[in-house]
């Protein structure tokens, strides 16, 4: 090839890529919510001239001409492919494959997080539990990390250190250890977050060492769907999707729930079908994220009341709870203040537990 | 705005080759000074109004000092520009470090300015003190309208992270370039070479030095492990911008001075800063050194030159006094080759590589801290301060995870791939092959590179705070 023509083929290549990329980016850019990364991305920013001026209509927009490009999504499977497979790359964006699950690497610890988490909890057992008379427990979920990343040669947490840790800055609470009932099993292989089915023993410890007895015979139930995890799409890669299951029984059936998202309550599911087949179908448990939820069960094997602090695991380990309670409580300090609870909830006489997962209590900036 | 963004590839850049070419030729100066300072405004809408004062007031001033060439007041002018250009340069970037200094020095607490430094000022400013330098010396004509100053200065593809564009060395081009497919093509493939080594290298090699920063599990080789990257980083990233900038001016008719030439393979530190930001280091000695009398001069007072220009260039860097000791570091060492080494080392075949690389290593954990006492930390790491292990699980991880990324960035840093290159070409048959091959790459590594920024992926730019 002689050096013209290969100087017009790289000028026509070149003109094409740019004209056509530009081309596609006015005409066809990628819809505003992303399935695959479970959020909506970057609308076309507002035009005028205070924005102009400030910059900040050039930063958004940035935003928005990367979110929103053309065939976003393959561009992404295409560089996690070449990061990790040719460039050898051992996780991408964070997030790695081992023993058949996809993980996320979680190896700094953030002290100021676990601090503001241990003030937030001192400051509602001062405010409403010291002087109420409440048992007050705390247990632990390590994140999934904790039995996939050591044991492949990828950083992580020393999560046994960590818990000590976070026991110590909270010595008025007494703690439930369920670490060693867990595996990486326990957890879906694409999610975060641990399987309803595989934690019918964590609610019997938990009951037991509350003084409830919460064992119970459940109905296992499979959606019919494939259940693509948060981080099945972050991954970016093929990977096979997880079943998603979730129990009942006949008192379970009989329940009632009572979501305060709005203020005052609504009933609802407590299995919402509806966000079972949605974008992330995890959030069929108690509806996802919510601030205040109130599940009463008329054939709980007490009268007892439980009060929950808690993030989304407790989401499906609440329900199982239930039939040793006739009352439990959820609240989720990340979306009410700590200061208004008291408002909402009568703690006399109930057992309290905090349950929260590791990699909230690393990353509490949310916590109220 | 940053070349390697989606914005600038896909909006940008495509908007600005269409209407120039498009443009009459009387118009392809206006055309580029408006899509510069657009491009400018991007980001920092309020400094365009500087630059453009900036630019306005050494215009007149160029003018001034050709028409009383030779007389004092030709001298008073150049004096006036020099301290306008400099002046806002010194309040802009330096205001809040000398009140800093002037406080810790008194006692007092003299409130900071707290002023955004405006992007490429650094840049700009020491093109338009070459530009009237050349003028007051003679070596470059005043340049009569305003409109092709201002397009010398504020030319998008060397404005905000250079490389430092004489007026001398563009003026035939900004009145008489000429365009050409073949021009376009070789700038085309120089802007990919150096997107990729920007996105595809420099931007992974941060994550690595982020990943560093951020983990608690330190260990003396993963300190050296940061530095190693560190200074791959800063390379691909800064050379990866100038060869952008070289391409894109290639495609508009410019031919731009190269910037960088494999200063990893320099066998003496002198070598590697006639290879590193060469458009720098040229101007220090042409607009500084050469003035104070260069090296044909007194040992004492040639000292005082080298120590200088050394300052200066490390002060350019940055309003740290890790700066300035990173220049003053430099300026030690070249002293000592120059007085006692330098020849010895050039004669060498191994010794001379092995320091250059343990020295500038050095220099860049001084570099890549933001103050000196993070310097010294770094250093100290490096040697095991502290009761240091020399692993960590950390480190494990990274070398595994970054193996493979780190040996092609190091060996991109030397001239095997072009060497190769040449080597194939030798060949006719596989001269064509290679053809084939190449357009193919370029194509690859610009979707590559899309992939890459489309994904979001970190994209930090280390020049831009200079």
């Amino acid at each position: 090839m002689n050096q013209k023509t290969k100087s017009i083929i790289i000028t026509i290549l070149f003109t094409v890529l740019l004209a056509g990329g530009a081309a596609l980016c006015l005409t066809k850019p990628s819809a505003i919510f992303s399935e695959s990364e479970r959020r909506e991305l970057a609308s076309f920013p507002a035009l005028s001239a205070d924005t102009l001026l400030s910059g900040e209509f050039g930063t958004n927009f940035e935003t928005y001409a990367t979110e929103r490009f053309p065939f976003r999504d393959f561009f992404r499977s295409v560089k996690a492919f070449v990061s990790t497979e040719l460039f050898g790359k051992r996780d991408n964006n964070g997030l790695f494959e081992a023993d058949g699950h996809i993980s996320k690497l979680d190896a700094v610890e953030n002290p100021a997080m676990t601090d503001h988490a241990a003030k937030r909890f001192q400051f509602l057992y001062d405010t409403y539990l010291k002087e109420a008379n409440t048992k007050v427990y705390l247990s632990i979920i390590p994140d999934k990390n904790m039995f996939l990343a050591e044991k492949n040669g990828y950083p992580a947490l020393n999560y046994e250190s960590f818990i000590q840790a976070f026991r110590d800055k909270t010595p008025y609470m007494q703690y439930i250890d369920i670490v060693p009932l867990l595996d990486a099993d326990d957890y879906y292989a694409t999610d975060s977050h641990w399987r309803q089915e595989k934690i019918t023993d964590i609610a019997e410890t938990l009951g037991a060492a509350m003084g409830t007895d919460v064992a119970a015979d459940y109905q296992v139930n499979t959606l019919d769907a494939p259940f693509y995890g948060v981080y099945h799409g972050q991954l970016a890669k093929p990977f096979a999707p997880d079943t998603l299951s979730y129990l009942s029984n006949e008192a379970l059936d009989n329940a009632s729930v009572y979501y305060y998202d709005t203020g005052a309550p609504k009933e609802g599911p407590l299995y919402n079908m509806e966000k079972a087949y949605g974008r992330d179908p995890y959030e069929m448990f108690l509806s996802g994220s919510m601030p205040l939820v109130t599940i009463h069960n008329p054939g709980a094997k007490t009268d007892k009341k439980l009060i929950m602090f808690r993030d989304s695991y407790s989401s499906s380990l609440a329900p199982l709870l239930s039939a040793g309670y006739q009352t439990v409580t959820l609240v989720d300090i990340r979306y009410m203040q700590s200061a208004f609870v008291g408002q909402l909830i009568d703690f006399t006489d109930a057992d309290v537990l905090f349950c929260y997962g590791t990699t909230l209590l690393n990353n509490s900036l949310a916590m109220r | 705005m940053v070349f390697s963004s989606i914005p600038f590839l896909y909006y940008f850049l495509p908007l600005v080759l269409g209407v120039y070419f498009l443009a009459p030729k009387v118009l392809k100066n206006t055309v580029l000074l408006v899509f510069s300072l657009l491009f400018y405004a991007w980001g920092e809408p309020r400094y365009v109004l500087l630059m453009v004062v900036t630019i306005l007031i050494n215009y007149g001033l160029g003018l001034l000092i050709e028409r009383f060439r030779g007389s004092k007041l030709a001298r008073l002018f150049l004096g006036l520009s020099l301290v306008v250009s400099l002046g806002f340069l010194a309040y802009f970037k330096y205001a809040d470090f000398f009140i800093e200094n002037f406080n810790r020095l008194t006692g007092l607490s003299v409130n900071l300015l707290g002023i955004a430094l405006p992007i490429g000022i650094s840049f700009y400013t020491f093109q338009i003190v070459s530009y009237i330098i050349d003028v007051y010396r003679g070596a470059a004509r005043a340049q009569k309208n305003p409109l092709t100053l201002a397009t010398y200065v504020a030319l998008f593809p060397q404005l905000i992270a250079g490389p430092i564009v004489r007026y001398v060395d563009i003026e035939r081009e900004l009145h008489h370039r000429t365009h050409s497919v073949g021009d376009f093509a070789l700038g085309a493939r120089r802007f990919v070479i150096g997107l990729s080594k920007k996105v595809l290298l420099a931007n992974v090699l941060g994550e690595l030095c982020k990943a560093f920063l951020q983990s608690n599990e330190p260990s003396v080789l993963f300190y050296w492990l940061y530095v190693i990257a560190f200074m791959l980083q800063i390379y691909f990233d800064f050379s990866g911008y100038s060869d952008m900038a070289i391409g894109i001016g290639r495609m508009l008719g410019f031919r731009f001075l190269e910037n960088f030439n494999y200063p990893f393979i320099a066998k003496s530190l002198s070598d590697f800063w006639r290879r590193w930001h060469i458009s720098l280091g040229s101007w220090f000695r042409d607009y500084v050194y050469f003035p104070m009398g260069g090296s044909r001069v007194k040992p004492l007072r040639l000292l005082l030159n080298l120590f200088t220009v050394w300052f200066l260039t490390g002060f350019w860097h940055g309003a740290e006094w890790n700066f300035i000791v990173w220049g003053l570091y430099f300026g030690l060492l070249l002293t000592i080759e120059k007085f006692f080494i330098g020849k010895r080392l050039e004669k060498t075949k191994i010794v001379g590589h092995v320091y250059v690389l343990v020295l500038t290593s050095f220099s860049f954990a001084i570099f890549a801290a933001g103050s000196m006492e993070q310097a010294l930390s770094l250093l100290a790491g490096m040697f095991g301060a502290g009761d240091l292990p020399l692993l960590s699980p950390a480190f494990i991880y990274s070398v595994k995870s970054y193996g493979l990324i780190l040996a092609i960035s190091a060996i991109a840093a030397t001239p095997l791939p072009k060497l190769l290159r040449a080597k194939i070409t030798e060949n006719k048959k596989l001269a064509a092959v290679w053809d084939v091959v190449e357009i193919l790459l370029i194509a690859v590594l610009f979707l590559l590179s899309t992939a890459y920024l489309a994904d979001g992926a970190f994209n930090p730019f280390l020049y831009f705070r200079f």
